[in-house]
């Protein structure tokens, strides 16, 4: 009974992925590697990530998460436009302490940051993801091991573009180290290290599936248990679509906030609150 | 002839008849018992026979009990006995024998004729006569005997005397190891003529009473070789009175021969047998009288002068028994006080009295208790007053003015003493009368000893507690400010100033204290500081625990939170608005207040105020607090939080 219910969300994602797959095979032409991997100047971007996690009942839990993510431009150097607008969410199930698991979609709307493009200036890309996060504590320090699999719909700016089809495959390993505390705990600072590796498949994808290497390093403080803010920054390359042998990379800025309401009445928050220990 | 209208009815009849006489006869039946049985002291295997009278057991037949252990026997010693004889409807009658022995073995056995024999040591005791209605009647002897290896070795004790319905007749004779006791009766038991004690050792010693129907008239000792005769009651008396030759009588002829003081009854040994023949006899008359009726005692009769009590004599020595017993419990009262013992050893007034009291026991209770005794034993119509006076106080009466002896750290000193009023009073004279007086007296002495006494204790008890008091006193304010000088470090400087005000208000109290006047209230307001510093040195604690227990209180006030992006859980602080009201409002106000109002008639409130409020915050973590919570918001006033919370503000008064 229980595997046919964790399984029922996925019937409709294979269905969905067997169909997309077939319809949105592309044809890219024949690029040419270079003889030596090229890297492309990097960019700047400025990510403002909002992570919400809303606690439902004992178990559940909705993950709300909106990004505003800016890219530079030729015009505004440095802050760039407006990117991307993420916003992701899922529906989590915490199964103990140290495993939690989640499932949902994201509507992500590109906009062109290409200022010469006469092409759309806005589209959308869907996306249905799960992620199945691993904890453990490290003496007065936490890690983390997150796989999260994306399965993506994307279109170019031009019109009555393709959507094409691809599943992302993620692996991030991330620590989390308090500075002026021996634990994590409100009013603690901590520094947090993280390294994704984003791996990609699909039709499209030819000779280019490491589509991004991330590697950052952020300062988080603890306001509460129920808020945190954090900002770092982070260095990221990966093989561009249309060449394998080019190499995009990048620099961001990311700021973070995170939330975690918990509206349900004191009565029936108590003894959730150490799950199964 | 009567003639029956049936058959019938004449067996009905004869029935009835038989049944009549079975139970007239079966009421009379004897029955038999076998089994144990106590008899006093004495526990053993019965068998005697009785009837039911009335519901009554009533002895009737041939009864015995006896005892004896041969295990006891072998480990130890034996006490065995054997009574036997006879009983006639509750009285003893007959051939009674008694034998009590303690006996002992060395364990060695032989085999005689089918039977093993055990050789025992020890003595026996053995009574053995005839009895009438309980009493002895025909020849009885009491025989004690040293056994050894089962035979008798030495006759320790004798005693051979005929009686007659009770009454001793004719001759008797008592002897024991040293002496042998011979002397007659009349017919009605009266000791007559001479009654001779020999000595079996001791040729010519010995010595006789002579008895003249009853009287004694002399006694004639013979020791080494000398003859010493003693007149005693040679005149004819007035009146005369028949009593036992027992204890009474031979203490009451110690009086009679008062005129010569070189015989001592005690000297005598004649008192001595017969006294340990009545000791048996009581023996054997205790044992038969929880059986049945009986009375079993030898009964000498002898005649002493009488000198009865007239209804004056008789009130009076009861008032004499009535005041010794008084002033005899309140003198000894005072002689064993332990606190006038040890005051008496530095203080002459209080050795004084102790000595007073010391010669009233001694110069009139002695006596008076004697002369108290001698009533209460009936000795007192045999003997002539006068001569009992004279020899109760053989210096004299003493007087009214008592030499006392105050002598203390070696510096000799004597005082008089004379109860107050009572100086001319008069105790010469020998009557009753001049006895009752002392008796009196006695008591109206150790009463106003006692008071004197009394007060003078209370003073003195007083004085210590006082200086026990103060010593407590400064104990205490010593060890408060070590308890401030070790709090201090560990509190902030608010609390530190609340420590430095009590330590200034115990210096004051006690600076004031020791310059104020000596005074009858002083000990009330010793005691009174004492409590008050207790309370100080507790609300310095109190004081003292302050951060500890704000501590405590935020730890309650956490509440353990997961955290979905740490994976942690944490520990929120609930409910800040309450234990900010209470660290950031309550506690600086009270501080506030105390340093400003403290003081010894308050301090209590205060300890119960931060008690109060401290147990109060620890219950509100637990309670529904929205509302509250509300309310505190921008909640400023210490009073309004005060009643918000729930604690009674007890100085609320105070202020306004």
């Amino acid at each position: 009974m229980i595997g046919a219910r964790k399984n029922f969300p996925l019937v409709p994602v294979l269905l969905t992925m067997a169909i997309c797959g077939s319809l949105l095979s592309q044809e890219n032409g024949g690029a040419v590697l270079p003889s030596e991997s090229e890297f492309k100047d990097p960019k700047t971007r400025i990510w403002f990530n909002t992570y919400g996690n809303i606690r439902i009942s004992k178990r559940l839990f909705w993950d709300a998460q909106t990004h505003f993510r800016f890219q530079e431009t030729d015009d505004t150097p440095f802050i760039g436009q407006i990117g991307q607008i993420y916003n992701r969410h899922a529906i989590g199930y915490i199964y103990n302490k140290s495993f939690n698991a989640s499932l949902g979609g994201v509507l992500r709307i590109n906009f062109n940051t290409d200022e010469s493009s006469t092409d759309r200036n806005v589209v959308p890309e869907w996306r249905i993801w799960h992620q199945y996060q691993f904890a453990m504590p490290l003496w007065t320090a936490m890690i983390y091991h997150r796989i999260r699999i994306e399965h993506r719909w994307t279109q170019g700016f031009q019109e009555n573009s393709e959507y094409i089809f691809r599943n992302r495959w993620r692996y991030m390993l991330r620590a989390k180290v308090p500075l002026n505390s021996h634990k994590l705990e409100p009013k603690t600072f901590y520094i947090s290290p993280e390294a994704e590796l984003i791996m990609q498949s699909g039709k499209a994808v030819v000779a280019s599936p490491m589509e991004d290497l991330r590697l950052t390093t952020t300062l988080g403080y603890i306001l509460t248990p129920r808020l945190s803010i954090a900002g770092g920054l982070m260095y990221s390359h990966g093989q561009s679509l249309g060449n394998g042998g080019v190499f995009d990379q990048e620099w961001t800025f990311r700021f973070h906030v995170y939330f975690s309401p918990d509206f349900r009445k004191v009565r029936n928050k108590l003894p959730e609150i150490h799950l199964n220990d | 002839m009567i003639r029956f209208k049936s058959q019938k009815r004449f067996v009905i009849l004869a029935f009835l008849v038989l049944m009549g006489v079975y139970s007239a006869l079966r009421a009379q039946e004897k029955h038999r018992y076998l089994g144990p049985l106590q008899l006093g002291n004495y526990q053993g295997e019965a068998d005697y026979s009785y009837s039911i009278v009335e519901q009554d057991t009533v002895l009737d037949g041939p009864f015995t009990i006896k005892r004896s252990s041969l295990e006891a026997l072998l480990k130890e010693e034996d006490l065995s006995f054997d009574i036997s004889g006879n009983f006639e409807k509750d009285y003893p009658q007959g051939f009674w024998q008694l034998r009590f022995g303690e006996f002992r073995s060395d364990s060695q056995s032989q085999v005689v004729d089918y039977q093993y024999r055990v050789l025992i040591s020890g003595t026996q005791e053995e009574a053995s006569g005839l009895l009438d209605k309980g009493r002895p009647d025909g020849p009885w002897t009491f025989a004690i005997n040293r056994i050894r290896d089962s035979e008798v070795d030495t006759a320790l004790f004798k005693s051979s005397i005929l009686f007659e319905s009770g009454v001793p007749q004719r001759n008797f004779r008592i002897e024991d190891q040293n002496h042998i006791l011979v002397g007659r009766f009349l017919r009605n038991g009266l000791a007559h003529d001479e009654w001779s004690l020999y000595a079996i050792d001791e040729m010519g010693e010995g010595e006789s009473w002579f008895f003249n129907e009853g009287l004694l008239q002399k006694i004639q000792l013979r020791r080494n070789g000398e003859i010493l005769e003693f007149p005693i009651h040679e005149e004819q008396s007035d009146s005369i009175k028949t009593i036992d030759l027992g204890l009474r009588y031979l203490k009451a002829l110690g009086f009679s021969q008062f005129d010569s003081d070189t015989l001592q009854l005690t000297q005598t040994q004649i008192p001595d047998l017969l006294g340990q023949n009545e000791r048996y006899y009581k023996k054997i008359d205790d044992l038969l009288s929880l059986l049945g009726n009986s009375s079993f005692s030898p009964s000498f009769k002898v005649r002493l002068p009488y000198f009865p009590l007239d209804s004056t004599e008789l009130r009076q020595s009861d008032s004499i028994a009535h005041h010794f017993k008084r002033a005899k419990t309140i003198g000894d009262g005072i002689l064993n006080n332990t606190r006038l013992n040890i005051l008496k050893l530095s203080d002459r007034e209080a050795l004084f009295l102790h000595n007073v009291v010391a010669g009233i026991s001694k110069d009139f209770l002695d006596p008076l208790g004697r002369l108290a005794d001698y009533n209460r034993e009936g000795i007192l119509e045999f003997v002539p007053r006068k001569e009992l006076l004279l020899q109760l106080w053989p210096t004299g009466k003493p007087s009214v003015a008592m030499e006392v002896d105050v002598s203390l750290d070696g510096i000799s000193q004597k005082r008089t003493f004379v109860l107050p009023g009572e100086e001319l009073s008069d105790f010469s004279g020998n009557t009753l009368l001049s006895a009752v007086n002392m008796a009196r007296y006695a008591n109206k002495v150790v009463d106003s000893v006692q008071q004197v006494l009394a007060d003078k204790l209370t003073r003195e008890k007083q004085e210590q507690e006082l200086i026990s008091l103060e010593e407590k006193l400064i104990a205490q304010g010593k060890g408060l400010h070590v308890l401030l000088d070790s709090l201090s470090g560990n509190v902030p400087m608010s609390h530190k100033d609340i420590l430095l005000k009590i330590k200034a208000l115990t210096d004051h109290n006690l600076s004031e204290y020791a310059q104020s006047p000596e005074a009858n209230d002083k000990l009330a307001r010793a005691q009174q500081l004492v409590d008050c510093h207790t309370r100080l040195e507790y609300l310095a604690k109190i004081i003292g625990q302050l951060p500890a227990q704000e501590e405590e209180i935020r730890q309650k006030y956490q509440d353990a939170v997961w955290n979905p992006f740490t994976a942690t859980v944490m520990n929120e602080e609930v409910k800040k608005r309450i234990t900010a009201a209470y660290s950031k409002i309550l506690i600086p106000y009270y501080l506030a207040q105390v340093g400003s109002q403290l003081n010894c008639e308050n301090v209590e409130q205060w300890i119960i105020l931060f008690e109060n409020t401290y147990q109060r915050v620890l219950q509100l973590r637990d309670e529904d607090t929205a509302k509250l919570e509300r309310k505190l918001r921008r909640e400023n006033d210490p009073l309004t939080v005060m009643e918000l919370f729930g604690i009674n503000a007890i100085h609320k008064g105070d202020k306004e």
